[in-house]
């Protein structure tokens, strides 16, 4: 038992000292491209096992980090979550009564595309980038022009390569105090100050589960379109049967109703976006954590493969010598 | 009482629906009692940055006010 802790411990030591004889022909391949090569054909020498070992640390160290982010990231997702699904409540009443009017033609279409401004977090910004694109696809046509609204970094950087020109605002750090009303009601405001539009088209993710995010696009027609839309009929020729109070005429209460309607609707996809984001973020955080665990039982496979090869190399050139010896 | 096409008042100001509800909830907000007004007084933090674009990048206008009018 001493005898092989020993002969361990000189395996050990002159184990860097054989694969640091460096031969011709693993010169000329890096032993950190190819780590888990052992070229067992010509001249039998293996990966050092100090390699090894490195990056079995960094992975182990990967790993317990995005075991980290991924617990952040669940108890954001349960702050937020609750929020964002009583804040559903604020724009389903506007749905009830000027109805989501998803295909109307307009000519001005302005895509406010919500994304987050920190990465990590999955496919759900690459997917409402995808959809803010077919959107203005669908738009194009004589006299038709559709502009971004961009919210958050990472939607901006993925749209700049393409589609700079049609660029109108961008908005970031949004998130720096948790989510509130009046935020993004300033920011509503800024939108509907700087930019000419006859519909507003929000994409955003919105939460169904932890694993799944729905993209959608929500639509808010300006006042104007909604009095054309309500002659021409269909849902929204109803709203001469409601009774206006207060002495404001029908296109002051469609200004303000529609005003307000987009507030609330950007509320809500704000904060559907953030649960989506992190939730996002939890699972693919949960997936990075699981392939660092299948890469660092592959890896230590290969440690003690290595391991044990260098300790029989030693062995056998110990008992070699000493059978040289006697006999 | 208004007669039919005169404009509310702070819509001839300038103001959006949503900027004269945010004030009226910030006056709102003031009227509460102490620990109450300083939770409500701190969901209204403002912070944003806001950048126009013309076919690049030009002003980068960082809007952070801590009440909610503009």
């Amino acid at each position: 038992m001493a005898m092989a802790a020993a002969l361990r411990r000189e395996g050990k030591r002159l184990a860097p000292l054989m694969s640091s004889q460096p031969p011709i022909n693993t010169t000329l391949r890096s032993s950190l491209i190819s780590p888990l090569d052992q070229s067992s054909i010509g001249g039998a020498r293996s990966i050092s096992t100090q390699i090894v070992r490195n990056r079995m640390k960094s992975v182990k160290n990967i790993q317990k980090i995005t075991k980290a982010m991924k617990m952040v990231a669940a108890s954001k997702l349960r702050a937020v979550q609750t929020r964002a699904e009583n804040s559903r409540g604020l724009w389903q009443p506007f749905t009830a009564l000027l109805g989501d009017a998803t295909s109307v033609d307009v000519k001005k279409n302005v895509v406010i595309t919500v994304s987050s401004d920190k990465g990590l977090c999955g496919g759900i910004n690459s997917t409402s980038v995808k959809i803010s694109r077919a959107l203005s696809k669908l738009n194009s046509g004589p006299d038709k022009e559709t502009k971004y609204v961009i919210l958050g970094e990472k939607a901006k950087a993925q749209l700049i390569r393409d589609s700079k020109k049609d660029i109108a605002l961008s908005l970031t750090e949004i998130q720096k105090n948790p989510l509130n009303y009046t935020q993004v009601s300033v920011l509503a405001d800024d939108i509907l100050k700087n930019v000419e539009y006859d519909a507003l088209r929000i994409v955003f993710n919105r939460f169904q589960s932890v694993v799944q995010f729905l993209p959608t696009v929500s639509t808010i027609l300006s006042p104007e379109i909604v009095e054309r839309e309500a002659e021409a009929g269909g849902s929204l020729g109803e709203l001469d049967s409601y009774e206006i109070e207060g002495g404001d005429t029908k296109s002051e209460i469609l200004q303000n109703l529609t005003e307000f309607q987009f507030s609330c609707v950007m509320f809500n996809a704000v904060l559907e976006n953030a649960c989506s984001e992190q939730g996002a973020r939890m699972s693919a955080m949960d997936s990075s954590s699981r392939n660092a665990g299948d890469m660092l039982d592959r890896l230590t496979l290969t440690y003690n493969r290595t391991r044990q090869a260098s300790i029989t190399t030693e062995l056998i050139e110990i008992i070699s010598g000493a059978s040289a010896l006697t006999g | 009482m208004a007669s039919s096409g005169a404009v509310p008042f702070w819509r001839a100001a300038g103001m959006t629906y949503i900027t004269y509800s945010n004030i009226c909830a910030n006056l709102v907000r003031n009227c509460l009692k102490e620990p109450h007004k300083t939770e409500a007084l701190s969901r209204e933090k403002v912070h944003f940055a806001l950048a126009k674009w013309s076919d690049g990048k030009p002003e980068k206008a960082t809007i952070r006010s801590d009440t909610p009018d503009i």
